[in-house]
């Protein structure tokens, strides 16, 4: 969900692009964070703990606490809380500790 | 602290604590481990924990091989995960010559039933798929060799020690060794005096500074050697990989981390525990040498170290001939790690008079002055 | 092997302050970021502040980050990298950078650390769910993004930032069910509080919370009231209708830079962790590494900006720069940090910053 009207703040958001996550189409505004985008279109859950498999989302939104780490483009372990989104770009949810070579 | 004890132990890491744990195990009842700092402070919290048989002399092999089937079982025996796992070692030939050498030193294993073999860089392609082959002229395979916890088996031995007995004083420097008439007396602590006729020198890094207190001069310097590791990734090779050319090893640990190692030519004695970021620069260059995709992978912390060196890059086992009750266990060259359950428990066996499985008469401290040194040829420096 | 002669790790309020003052100087000068944009938490700051003239008072942290950020624009003697990361600090005196995806080694002059701090966590039952997050995170997703990072929300803690973020909340459209704080009173200005209480947000202290709801996501929280010694009391929880729990449950200074540096550290509670001992001159007990900001311990924006100036004045004047009435100028700073600290909400970084001190009245 965005924030539509806001009382202080006006929102300079850059060009409206789509991108897509684990194979659906969701739209995003250029050079946000990756998870910003994954937010609004309301995915919370962005990996999953390697041992346990629980659900983890968003947290720091500074790059330092990992538990934000998906596949994009192919190349796992991205901190998508820092990273920013770009037209086209392959969003996946990674399994396990992430493949460094995709395996067909 | 203890007044008195049968055996004072210098040191907590792998060394002391497995040769406390092998002391208790036959039956004593008063040892007590000394630690200057903390349990894993030292070599051994900073080590690559490789464990490896591919060694070119008989004794090595035979104490790598004994030590590994001791490794196997040690979990069960002390009650304790320590992560063992055999992925094996590949071992990279750089020259014709070197392969050559590699050949005799398989056949030498494989009579004393080590399973290694020589490979061909197909092969070797197919044991590390991420190999870079290009040039390569062959390696030597061992797939029992392996990898365990260093954290974690050192304080599993420390802690099955401590079930039977053993006393563990940590931030406890050792200032003096009291001796007599070429016999040990007693040790001197910070926290006070232990009566002991036993000592033992497990003290890695600082394995000279210690003789020193009982009037030895060891001829052991320490150096500082370098790791990094990198972030975790899903499985993408299994066992160590390793050149005796350029000192490297790298491996994919349990974890996910693929941790990587190398020695440096130029590196003055020291005990320098800080990392550089030259070491960063060579590590990544020369890794990516020969497995090229890493380049990909973030490094995420590295460190450093020190190795324990004698002349001949042997360890030093043994009873000082001239302090009686003055024991070794030091000078490991980088290698103490992997062969410290067998040299703990035959320097326990030397301890309380029993036979030992595997002479170490080689590894003296004496053989330095009779210039018998122990040629080996595949150690990474 | 590029060389400088100020490096300073760290755009926020204290990088960008001792960045200008030392330009001012005439000293040449690298700021290094790991974000995309100067202002560090500034950017996400949409209260007016309080303090001096000097320091913005009444104007909103978005704002001064425009301002800082607009002085420096353009200056010649000031290259600015952004998403770079500083990765190391060696004894040789080499920073190494994360950027562009290559280690870049940097040899500087003078060295000004001002990382900044990082959120602390609060151990309770699935606080590892999503929706559970720290005060910054909801502030960069909402404030920065224009995102809502949930429709109903329970903050934990009422210091400073717990209140602050709560109103910011409720002006980005989320309900607040409650505030809940374990100490038996609130600990940020009275001015937040009660801007808060007047919007009929509940401020709960000796409260806490005890787990998090739900499946896949946050859907509840469980809350309970705590005795003396903050134990949680029996029989007396409630649930709470919530999907984001925010956590403000304090700061500590990130400091790994410092460590690295070999900087003497200690640990002074009172400024969130471990703390650099330094001098008048924000100078650590290595020479030539200065630190400002939440890094040399945890206070406000407002703070960091002076510590920055102290900071960046020393070391450029340590290279032999000079600007008119340098002492007059560096007390008067000092003067500044005194009034700012004032009063009883400054208690606590007062005790903290006096264990922090040394050689105070060394002069460079």
């Amino acid at each position: 969900m965005r924030i539509v009207q806001h009382p202080i703040l006006t929102f300079a958001r850059g060009k409206k692009i789509s991108f897509t996550f684990d194979g659906r189409t969701l739209e995003g505004y250029e050079g946000e964070p990756i998870a910003a985008a994954l937010h609004d279109a309301g995915v919370k859950v962005l990996r999953r703990s390697i041992r346990l498999s629980r659900p983890r989302g968003f947290f720091c939104a500074v790059g330092k606490c990992s538990s934000c780490l998906m596949k994009v483009d192919g190349k796992p372990n991205v901190r998508v809380c820092i990273e920013p989104l770009r037209e086209g770009m392959r969003v996946e949810t990674q399994r396990g500790k992430g493949e460094l070579i995709e395996r067909g | 602290m203890v007044k008195g004890a049968e055996v004072v132990i210098i040191g907590a890491g792998i060394i002391g604590s497995s040769i406390a744990y092998y002391l208790a195990k036959e039956g004593l009842k008063d040892v007590v481990i000394l630690e200057r700092e903390y349990p894993c402070w030292g070599a051994t919290g900073r080590c690559g924990a490789g464990i490896r048989q591919q060694w070119g002399t008989e004794m090595n092999c035979r104490l790598a091989k004994g030590s590994v089937e001791i490794f196997k079982g040690l979990s069960d025996e002390l009650g304790y995960d320590i992560e063992f796992e055999q992925g094996g070692y590949l071992v990279l030939a750089t020259s014709q010559a070197q392969l050559q050498l590699y050949k005799r030193n398989v056949a030498l294993q494989n009579r004393l039933g080590i399973p290694s073999r020589i490979v061909t860089p197909q092969e070797a392609k197919e044991i590390v798929p991420i190999l870079k082959t290009d040039g390569l002229p062959g390696a030597a395979y061992c797939p029992t060799d392996g990898h365990a916890n260093p954290f974690k088996t050192n304080l599993a031995y420390l802690r099955a020690a401590e079930r039977l007995g053993v006393k563990l004083y940590k931030f406890t420097p050792v200032v003096g060794i009291e001796v007599k008439d070429g016999m040990v007396q007693g040790v001197i602590t910070t926290a006070g005096r232990i009566e002991t006729s036993k000592v033992v020198n497990a003290a890695g890094g600082y394995s000279a500074e210690v003789g020193k207190l009982a009037g030895l001069e060891i001829p052991t310097h320490s150096e500082r050697h370098q790791i990094m590791v990198t972030e975790p990734l899903d499985g993408l090779f299994d066992p160590m990989v390793i050149s005796f050319t350029s000192g490297l090893y790298c491996q994919q640990v349990p974890p996910g981390s693929i941790l990587m190692g190398m020695g440096d030519p130029d590196e003055p004695p020291s005990h320098n525990l800080s990392a550089s970021w030259q070491f960063l620069q060579r590590m990544a260059q020369e890794v990516l040498r020969i497995l090229p995709v890493l380049k990909e992978v973030r490094v995420v912390r590295q460190w450093a170290g020190l190795y324990n060196k004698t002349p001949d890059a042997q360890p030093i086992i043994g009873e000082a001939e001239k302090v009686k009750g003055f024991y070794m266990a030091i000078g490991f060259s980088g290698h103490g790690f992997m062969i410290a359950p067998m040299t703990s428990y035959i320097l326990a066996r030397l301890i309380t008079g029993g036979e030992p499985p595997i002479s170490v008469e080689r590894l003296s401290l004496e053989r330095f002055e009779r210039g018998e040194l122990v040629i080996e040829p595949s150690v990474v420096g | 092997m590029r060389e400088v002669e100020i490096a300073i790790v760290g755009g926020g309020p204290a990088g960008l302050s001792a960045a200008g003052i030392a330009l001012q100087t005439g000293a040449t000068a690298l700021l290094i970021d790991d974000g995309q944009h100067l202002g560090g938490q500034l950017v996400k700051q949409t209260h007016k502040f309080f303090g001096s003239k000097e320091q913005y008072a009444s104007t909103r942290g978005i704002e001064i980050a425009r301002i800082l950020e607009k002085g420096l624009e353009g200056h010649p003697h000031l290259e600015v990298w952004l998403n770079s990361s500083a990765v190391g600090y060696y004894p040789d005196g080499v920073l190494t950078v994360l950027k562009d995806e290559r280690l870049v080694k940097v040899k500087p002059a003078r060295l000004i650390i001002a990382t900044g701090a990082a959120e602390k966590m609060l151990a309770f039952a699935n606080n590892d769910l999503p929706g559970v997050y720290g005060a910054g995170a909801v502030q960069t997703l909402m404030n920065l993004y224009g995102v809502l990072p949930g429709r109903r929300a329970l903050m934990v803690g009422a210091g400073n930032i717990g209140l602050i973020v709560s109103y910011q909340l409720l002006q980005a459209g989320v309900e607040v069910e409650a505030v809940v704080e374990a100490m038996p009173k609130v600990g940020g200005y009275w001015v937040h509080a009660a801007k808060l209480r007047r919007t009929g947000v509940p401020i709960l202290t000796s409260y806490t919370v005890l787990a998090a709801e739900g499946r896949e996501w946050v859907e509840g929280a469980i809350i309970c009231p705590v005795d003396e010694r903050f134990r949680p009391i029996k029989g007396k929880e409630q649930r709470i209708e919530v999907d984001l729990i925010c956590l403000a449950v304090g700061l500590s200074p990130l400091s790994e830079l410092l460590w690295q540096a070999g900087c003497k550290m200690k640990y002074i509670s009172q400024l969130g962790g471990f703390a650099p001992l330094r001098d008048g001159n924000m100078e650590t007990t290595v020479k030539g590494v200065y630190v400002a900001g939440d890094s040399a311990g945890v206070e406000e924006a407002s703070t960091a900006m002076v510590e920055g100036r102290i900071a960046g004045l020393a070391a450029a004047t340590s290279l032999g720069y000079r600007i008119a009435d340098a002492q007059r100028l560096k007390e008067g700073l000092w003067a500044e940090l005194e009034m700012l600290r004032r009063g009883p909400v400054g208690q606590k970084v007062r005790e903290g910053v006096k264990t922090a001190l040394i050689n105070q009245d060394s002069d460079s």
